[in-house]
């Protein structure tokens, strides 16, 4: 048994299988990403997306309205890394494409690196990044950076004063995925998915608000 | 040297080369890859198609390759201006894209094969 989620690709409900999504996803993250300084990025992943719909429409029929992984490992090795323009030679080796993509959700983790998190923080985010960087609870960090105010006669609020002054702070999602040591690569999809549920929930209020429009203008006074 | 005789002769006689395909298509990748363009401009001079008849027109081919490349090179063809598209209804499904050459296209076609002509009688006369 598997569970199921319910996506929009190119404005059409599809249910996928949670591993079917995830890869779906990283397909079009790393798009995104390749894409990246193409002028019609918007455009080309609108594109991507109508064509992944197209293929998972042929897995379906009226008595199978699931789309597997393994469905949607076809369907995306069939559609091929994107490349934008330049990229040499890669075009063709369209068997290289499966292993690009085999990759998954996580690609490789990267170094962490040591930065501030402000929005994290309860004033500069030092004690927030330290966390991050070492991999421990930020509360254990601010208790560290307290209870050492005192063997050190106060002393200790000068590392944190240094500190704030030198480490720099993690503003991008990029830096704050690097003070991490997550890779962009997950991060971003996190972030799309965001957006689309925000999008989702746009569509939702619009939707109220026409349904409010045709009560009024059905039950409302006349003029 | 037969198969750099013209443009037409080299989209439709590649498979000549058989068995040796596997060797010369990755010694010639890059040359495929530049000509892409050239293919897919070609395919789409003939008639309006949408992306999957492009791709069908090329699978089979030297030339066969994958919405991935395809997108992002119809785009940067239609930014400089050697293609276009037109939404059109389909039967079976939400509307599509139906690429076709603009006039400059045309143009841009007719140079490149000029070129190419050139090239291969270049190949064919030296060293003879």
């Amino acid at each position: 048994m598997n569970k199921v989620t319910v996506v929009s690709l190119a404005g059409n409900a599809f249910h996928f299988e949670e591993p079917a999504h995830d890869a779906v996803s990283a397909y079009l993250a790393r798009a995104s990403r390749a894409l990246s300084t193409n002028p019609d990025r918007a455009e080309i992943l609108l594109d991507l997306e109508q064509a992944i719909a197209d293929k998972c429409q042929r897995f379906l029929t009226k008595h199978k309205n699931v789309i597997t992984a393994e469905e949607v490992a076809q369907v995306v090795r069939e559609m091929g890394p994107v490349q934008d323009g330049d990229d040499d030679a890669a075009a063709f080796r369209t068997d290289t494409g499966h292993a690009t993509d085999a990759q998954g959700l996580q690609g490789t983790p990267r170094r962490r690196r040591l930065m501030r998190l402000p929005s994290e923080g309860m004033m500069g985010g030092v004690c927030a990044g330290l966390g991050a960087y070492l991999d421990i609870d930020v509360v254990w960090v601010r208790l560290a950076f307290v209870l050492l105010l005192f063997p050190t006669g106060g002393a200790w609020f000068l590392v944190w004063l240094v500190m704030l002054i030198i480490v720099p702070a993690a503003r991008t999602p990029e830096q704050m995925a690097a003070a991490r040591g997550e890779s962009l690569n997950a991060r971003e999809v996190v972030e799309m998915a965001r957006r689309k549920s925000a999008d989702i929930g746009k569509a939702a209020a619009s939707g109220l608000r026409d349904v409010e429009r045709n009560l009024r203008e059905t039950f409302g006074p006349r003029n | 040297m037969r198969f750099l005789s013209g443009p037409a002769t080299f989209l439709t006689q590649g498979s000549l080369l058989g068995a040796q395909a596997v060797d010369l298509g990755e010694k010639f990748i890059s040359v495929r890859k530049g000509l892409l363009e050239f293919a897919v401009l070609r395919v789409v001079a003939g008639e309006k198609l949408y992306v999957a008849e492009v791709l069908q027109r090329l699978a089979g081919t030297e030339f066969a390759t994958q919405e991935g490349t395809l997108y992002p090179l119809l785009s940067r063809l239609r930014r400089e201006n050697l293609v276009d598209y037109e939404w059109q209804e389909s039967d079976a499904g939400p509307p599509r894209k139906y690429y076709r050459l603009t006039e400059a296209g045309q143009r841009a076609l007719a140079e490149l094969q000029g070129y190419w002509q050139h090239l291969t009688e270049t190949l064919n006369r030296i060293g003879k």
